[in-house]
């Protein structure tokens, strides 16, 4: 099948805006998880919002309805919470298992069949409507739009809290106003890769991208660079060879994060000898 | 009018008094030492000058008013900064964050690059300021926080422990760089020390923190028998070296011996930790 066939298919065209705009919003959301060290959160958001997506199809709405309500409770309350870094990853971790009780609860109250939950744990990209796509691009535009704006105070309450708080700039502001972004990206990113890969978009490019170059609006463009690279080849190496596309994506975003490790580990080897 | 004013000032954190009866004025060009036992509320009497730390008698003015956060003409350069989110940054990014980080928006200020440079060439951080953070010594990290805090030209600068942690070289490196700072801006300088004796050479004023009480005054005028076995409720007895420095004994172990050994046992004492927690609660 040739490329302009491919391309004329609906489902082909919706996956590939679909994986656009979450990975644009993904990568920059995801350079800032990895510079607060909130990977854990990250994680944590995505399985609570499974418990809101089966709490959501058991009522009869859309899967997506009880993963925005779910995620961004669980955002708001992580952020409340884990302004200071001593008690966060107990908040998230309590949230966390809180939330997958609740999803364990609400399957089991469902009698039929539990595909939507399935979906919402593995991603479903090629089953994109042209509804998922406006509504994952909105969420996207809204997350990168807010991200340009707060850059530089997001930056540095990130790095020096203290000196920020100082400076008029709200740590526990800062950190309400970026659980709610990440949550907003986790919705967005389960639509394509499912709670349990969100890690493949959110974390690996910008971890990736922050071993590459300190730089942070640097690291950050690269971060969305790389996220939108594993996706674009991730989707169309499921489309000619097959298999599952979140499968690719997380195997490209995973194997790049270990090509900068061991890049970072060849030059530190190296400056040692030069330096020697 | 003094740059700082404290009149009378107490600050309670969980119902338990940190400090009270702090009275004491920083004017221009000054350089005052804080010191006392861990614990005692220094850096909580830097967060008070701030506003980021609430008073529960008294008043703290600056500039003639009360503290307000996000003023430029106070710079602060907090004693624990998150070395691990910092490290991969170059110390320019950082002292351009203390440009303009605080700045909602899209803009980006022309003058910036100049700013930050200029900061960077009175702190003498040029040449390793392209350089990742990880990379510098302590002592190198320790002037480019002071270049972020002095780029605005601050009229009052607070440092917490900028001492703590560096080798006696390192030491006298600093210390001679807020003495460059002070004489260059004119700023009154709080800095927040363990051991007097490394910045003797530059301070002009001592406030002094034990057991709740606060005394200021001139170095000879605080840091002598009488006052320090006051404020101890103890006998202190103080040798005077060859060289000119003091060895306090009485006190505790860490401040009966000239030299720091480097290391601030922060959670000895119960206050450090309440301040602590509620620093958090604050924010």
């Amino acid at each position: 099948m040739s490329l302009t066939t491919l391309l004329g298919f609906t489902f082909v065209q919706n996956a590939i805006y679909a994986v656009t705009a979450v990975a644009l919003a993904a990568g920059a959301v995801g350079y800032f998880v990895v510079l607060r060290r909130q990977a854990f959160a990250a994680h944590a958001i995505g399985h609570i919002g499974f418990a809101g997506a089966a709490g959501a199809v058991l009522l009869g709405l859309a899967p997506v309805v009880g993963l925005l309500v779910f995620c961004l409770g669980a955002g708001l309350m992580i952020g409340l919470a884990g302004a200071s870094l001593d008690d966060r990853d107990a908040v998230v971790g309590v949230t966390l298992t809180a939330a997958l009780g609740l999803g364990v609860l609400f399957i089991s109250l469902y009698s039929g069949y539990a595909n939507a939950t399935y979906s919402i744990l593995f991603g479903q990209i090629l089953g994109v409507t042209t509804g998922d796509v406006w509504l994952v691009a909105g969420l996207s535009a809204a997350v990168l739009l807010t991200v340009s704006l707060v850059y530089r105070p997001l930056l540095f309450v990130s790095v020096d809290a203290q000196s920020a708080a100082v400076r008029g700039v709200s740590p526990m502001g800062y950190s309400v106003l970026f659980m709610g972004l990440l949550a907003l990206t986790t919705v967005v990113a389960i639509q394509i890769v499912g709670v349990l890969l969100v890690f493949a978009l959110l974390v690996a490019p910008a971890a990736t991208a922050a071993a590459l170059t300190g730089r942070p609006a640097r690291a950050m463009l690269l971060a969305m660079a790389l996220a939108l690279a594993s996706s674009w080849i991730g989707l169309a190496l499921a489309i000619w060879i097959g298999g599952p596309t979140s499968f690719w994506i997380t195997a490209l975003a995973s194997l790049g994060y270990l090509g900068a490790r061991v890049r970072l580990r060849v030059g530190q080897t190296h400056g040692q000898r030069v330096a020697a | 009018m003094s740059v700082l004013e404290v009149h009378d000032a107490a600050v309670t954190l969980d119902r338990r008094v940190i400090w009270q009866e702090a009275t004491f004025r920083l004017e221009r060009g000054t350089v005052a030492a804080v010191l006392g036992p861990n614990g005692a509320g220094k850096s909580t009497l830097l967060r008070a000058v701030v506003g980021l730390v609430p008073l529960s008698a008294g008043a703290v003015t600056v500039f003639g008013a009360a503290p307000r956060r996000g003023d430029p003409r106070v710079g602060y350069v907090a004693q624990s900064r998150a070395a691990d989110a910092l490290s991969t940054m170059t110390g320019r990014d950082y002292v351009g964050l203390g440009y303009d980080g605080p700045t909602v928006g899209w803009r980006r200020d022309r003058a910036r690059a100049d700013v930050v440079a200029r900061a960077l060439a009175l702190t003498g951080t040029t040449t390793f300021a392209d350089r990742p953070m990880r990379t510098l010594s302590g002592g190198q990290h320790q002037r480019i926080a002071i270049a972020h805090a002095t780029v605005f030209r601050p009229e009052l600068l607070l440092l917490d422990e900028p001492l703590a942690g560096l080798d006696l070289a390192a030491q006298a490196e600093v210390v001679d760089l807020i003495n460059l700072v002070r004489d260059q801006t004119g700023a009154a300088v709080l800095v927040v020390a363990h051991d007097l004796n490394p910045l003797a050479p530059i301070v002009d004023r001592v406030v002094w923190i034990a057991r709740g009480h606060v005394r200021c005054g001139s170095p000879d005028e605080v840091v002598n028998e009488a006052t320090l076995s006051e404020l101890y409720g103890h006998p202190i007895e103080i040798v005077h070296t060859a060289r000119g420095r003091r060895v306090i004994v009485g006190l505790d172990e860490e401040f009966a011996h000239p030299h720091p050994h480097g290391h601030v046992h922060e959670n000895e004492d119960p206050h450090a930790h309440l301040a602590e927690v509620y620093d958090e609660v604050t924010r």
